[in-house]
């Protein structure tokens, strides 16, 4: 195999489109952390997401509507979370990992008859420009429109969070939820909103797997994504531009040993499957060492729940 | 435009607990109001139902005779009722700014102008965009009190607002609060310091058991009088004699304690040298913050540093852990009473049998010998009169000052040549501090060491034979304490120096 400049940018674009779930679902959960709600139910919101937006692309056969829908189903599968978490008061760590649970096994049932379904061709952007430019267009073209939103969304959330009003308030809640509350914020219903925005982006972070990267459905399909969108949210500190360098360190490293694997380096394959996790862990926690950063960006009321006195 | 609060019959009850019961009182402007009682009194109650916290089951509250229904923070902030808690309201990592815009109406060019205007009437320094967690206890109160006076409040409630000022702090806090009032502003403060109510308001009502027991003009009053007032009783005054122990051995000696943290959290320790002699006590003084905690956890072994020295009664014990600095009559009183000294989900007797694994036989081959745990424990509730005699209550339902009894006899039980204590009195009242304060006292008489790292100048000053300040993790010479007076140490406290 010659590794020539065209084959390089390739790579880059097949990274990239690998990467996209973690940065969704990070990215939807960075936030959620952020107003002090620690949901671990990512795994279940994506696949719900993943199996809702290929069954109604099989039933309407409407790729728009497909997309909107897995979002909806994650916002949907969230409101649970909320309910039990921010009305009822029960452990986020326990009903996060009952949602995922949960998630799991719904998915699997629903999915049943859609097993072998073929998926649909999903439109992408600039197919033309990919083609005639060497090396960036593979990189910077021909992609969907949910790779390019995905790209932007780290940004986007930096700044909703350093420069936007409502950005404070969620970082004041995660920081002192209490205070907050005494001076008229309504805490419960800035998580609840955060909790369903971080269920919309795990929705589309399953349907991009389920109707783009892979196009079909299969059970289980999310394989443990959503776990490492969750790891990263923490070795990234709650830093969103972190969050997209870690899931591009991710998916290169993914991509990469596959290819590895493929030449035959005489290398263990167990140890270059678990090559992704170990450098992802190692990369963040080098570029995350300012404790006082960290102290800074950690939302000091994560995982607490928050009782109004009466 | 005068102002004129008024509280009718104003009743909260808790599960156990009657917190308010049938309150009235009235408050007009152009003076300063003390709510002055003991910690469960009813103060902090009220102060929550005044900003809407909490709502009341009885009663009304009135802001020139409008009833104003308090269902939330909100309600108290739209009728101009300005509070500053005690544990202040602030997010730690948002910087003084984001702080300040977070409720604001206006953007955030106007707010700054606004915000400087404030700083520069009333002469306060606070850099607007550096981390509240930077930040001094009195620069985050100011924090706290401009974002009051951004909605230009009529009202204005301190809750014990001095508790964590340094002399000068304070000092500089009721200059400003009588300039508040002056401006038309009616100011209700909230203590249990009874200096502090007579130097600066005008007028005191004074709450027991969530009643108000008596109101009256301060002019009429003495330290006396209200302290009865608040207890209900009379008080006996306490008083140490100073031990001259020049000749007497140094029983504990620390040499070159360094501690260096990243934890923005933490304080660092620069050089510490000190002594204790034989039936001494020595006093640590300082604002909170400026590396109590991590001295308290050194002394007490919780932290090791490399190249200290610390010999207690001729043996190097530098690298020892709690447990072993406790097999050579070592004892530790921390300041967090709830989650530092005591398990609060754990019985009392369980609570004992923590820190004496090994000399008394309360274990046998593993196993836990509940017998006599249980004599051991009644015997510390009976002589350190702790308020219940049942060793099977659970640890957090005593109250502080109880909890507190109990943590220091089951330290003292093991009659032990040094007692650590770190703000032993926090947030006790008077009946409890008295009796912590006699204990202390005979400790000493029996020949046996303290060290009092306190923020509680008052404190220091009773109890110790000789004084040192703690600054910024450094600390002054020792002085004898019949050489300090409490006017010199808010000096150092504040980083100043004397002579």
């Amino acid at each position: 195999m010659s590794l020539d400049i065209s084959f390089i940018g390739i790579l880059i674009g097949s990274i990239m489109a690998s990467s996209v779930p973690l940065i969704l679902a990070a990215s939807g959960e960075l936030i959620t952390e952020r107003s002090g709600v620690l949901n671990l139910g990512v795994e279940g919101m994506m696949i719900i997401g993943a199996i809702s937006g290929f069954a109604l692309m099989v039933i309407t056969d409407n790729l728009f509507i497909a997309v909107v829908g897995s979002m909806l189903s994650g916002v949907i599968i969230s409101i649970i979370f909320g309910f039990l978490t921010q009305s009822l008061l029960t452990n986020h760590v326990a009903t996060g990992l009952a949602l995922t649970i949960f998630g799991i096994g719904l998915s699997a049932m629903l999915g049943k008859n859609f097993v072998g379904i073929p998926g649909k061709e999903f439109p992408i952007l600039f197919s033309s420009l990919k083609e005639s430019i060497p090396f960036f267009g593979p990189i910077l073209f021909g992609h969907s429109i949910v790779l390019y939103f995905a790209f932007a969304l780290p940004f986007l959330t930096n700044f909703f969070l350093k420069k936007t009003k409502l950005g404070l308030v969620v970082r004041a809640v995660g920081d002192s939820p209490v205070s907050a509350s005494n001076q008229g914020i309504n805490v419960i219903l800035v998580r609840y909103c955060c909790i369903l925005y971080g269920g919309a982006m795990c929705g589309l972070a399953g349907a991009y797997l389920s109707l783009i990267y892979t196009p079909q459905w299969i059970e289980n399909m999310t394989a443990g994504r959503g776990w490492i969108a969750l790891a990263l949210v923490v070795f990234a500190t709650w830093s969103p531009i972190k969050v997209l360098i870690g899931a591009l360190i991710f998916g290169g490293i993914t991509i990469l040993q596959l290819h590895m694997q493929a030449i035959g380096f005489r290398i263990p394959v167990q140890f270059l499957s678990a090559l992704p996790y170990l450098m992802t862990i190692i990369v963040l926690v080098v570029i995350s060492r300012d404790s006082r950063k960290i102290k800074l960006n950690t939302p000091t009321s994560l995982g607490r729940i928050f009782y109004k006195e009466k | 435009m005068a102002t004129d609060l008024r509280i009718s019959n104003v009743s909260k009850i808790y599960p156990g607990c009657i917190a308010n019961d049938n309150v009235s009182l009235q408050f007009k402007s152009g003076k300063i109001y003390a709510l002055l009682g003991e910690n469960g009194a009813g103060k902090s109650t009220l102060v929550k139902i005044l900003s809407g916290v909490v709502s009341p089951d009885n009663g009304e509250v009135f802001l020139n005779e409008k009833n104003l229904k308090l269902s939330s923070p909100l309600d108290a902030k739209k009728n101009k009722i300005g509070m500053v808690f005690q544990h202040f309201n602030l997010f730690e990592t948002l910087s003084v700014f984001e702080n300040l815009s977070i409720d604001a109406t206006e953007d955030n060019k106007s707010l700054r102008v606004r915000i400087n205007e404030i700083l520069k009437k009333y002469n306060f320094s606070i850099d607007l965009d550096v981390p509240v967690l930077n930040l001094s206890a009195g620069q985050k109160q100011k924090v706290e009190i401009i974002r009051c006076l951004l909605r230009s409040p009529k009202v204005l409630i301190m809750d014990e607002p001095t508790s964590v000022l340094t002399e000068q702090e304070t000092e500089e806090l009721f200059i400003s609060l009588k300039k508040f009032c002056d401006e038309g502003i009616l100011i209700i403060y909230i203590t249990h310091k009874l200096k502090e109510v007579l130097s600066l308001c005008d007028e005191v009502a004074v709450m027991r058991k969530g009643k108000v027991v008596s109101v009256s003009q301060t002019q009429n009053e003495r330290v006396e009088t209200l302290a009865n007032k608040m207890v209900g009783q009379k008080l006996a005054k306490i008083k140490k004699k100073i031990n001259i122990s020049k000749n007497k051995d140094e029983i504990f000696k620390v040499k070159h304690l360094n501690f260096y943290s990243d934890d923005p959290f933490e304080t660092n320790l620069v050089n510490l040298n000190f002594s204790v002699k034989k039936g001494e006590c020595l006093g640590i003084a300082g604002i909170s913050g400026n590396g109590q905690n991590e001295l308290f956890q050194i002394l007490s072994g919780e932290i090791i540093t490399p190249d200290t020295s610390i010999i207690f009664r001729n043996k190097e014990i530098a690298k020892l852990n709690p447990k072993q600095r406790r097999e050579y009559l070592m004892a530790f009183s921390p300041e967090d009473r709830i989650s530092q000294a005591a398990v609060p989900e754990l019985k009392i007797y369980e609570n004992v049998a923590l820190n004496n694994f090994k000399s008394s036989n309360f274990f046998e081959k593993g196993l836990v010998n509940e017998k006599k745990i249980k004599e051991h424990s009644k015997k510390i509730l009976s002589d350190f009169s702790v308020n219940t005699d049942n060793v099977e209550l659970k640890s957090q339902f005593l109250s502080g000052g109880n909890l507190q009894k109990l943590i220091l006899g089951r330290e003292l039980i093991t009659a032990p040549e040094l007692l650590i204590c770190y703000n032993p009195t926090w947030g006790l009242d008077v009946g409890a501090i008295n009796y912590i304060h006699e204990t202390l006292i005979k400790i000493n008489n029996q020949e046996k060491s303290t060290i009092l790292i306190s923020t509680d100048t008052e404190e220091l000053l009773k109890l110790s034979d000789r004084i040192a300040v703690i600054y910024k993790g450094k600390l002054s010479k020792i002085m004898p304490s019949e050489e300090v007076t409490p006017e010199k140490l808010g000096v150092l406290m504040g980083g100043g120096s004397i002579d």
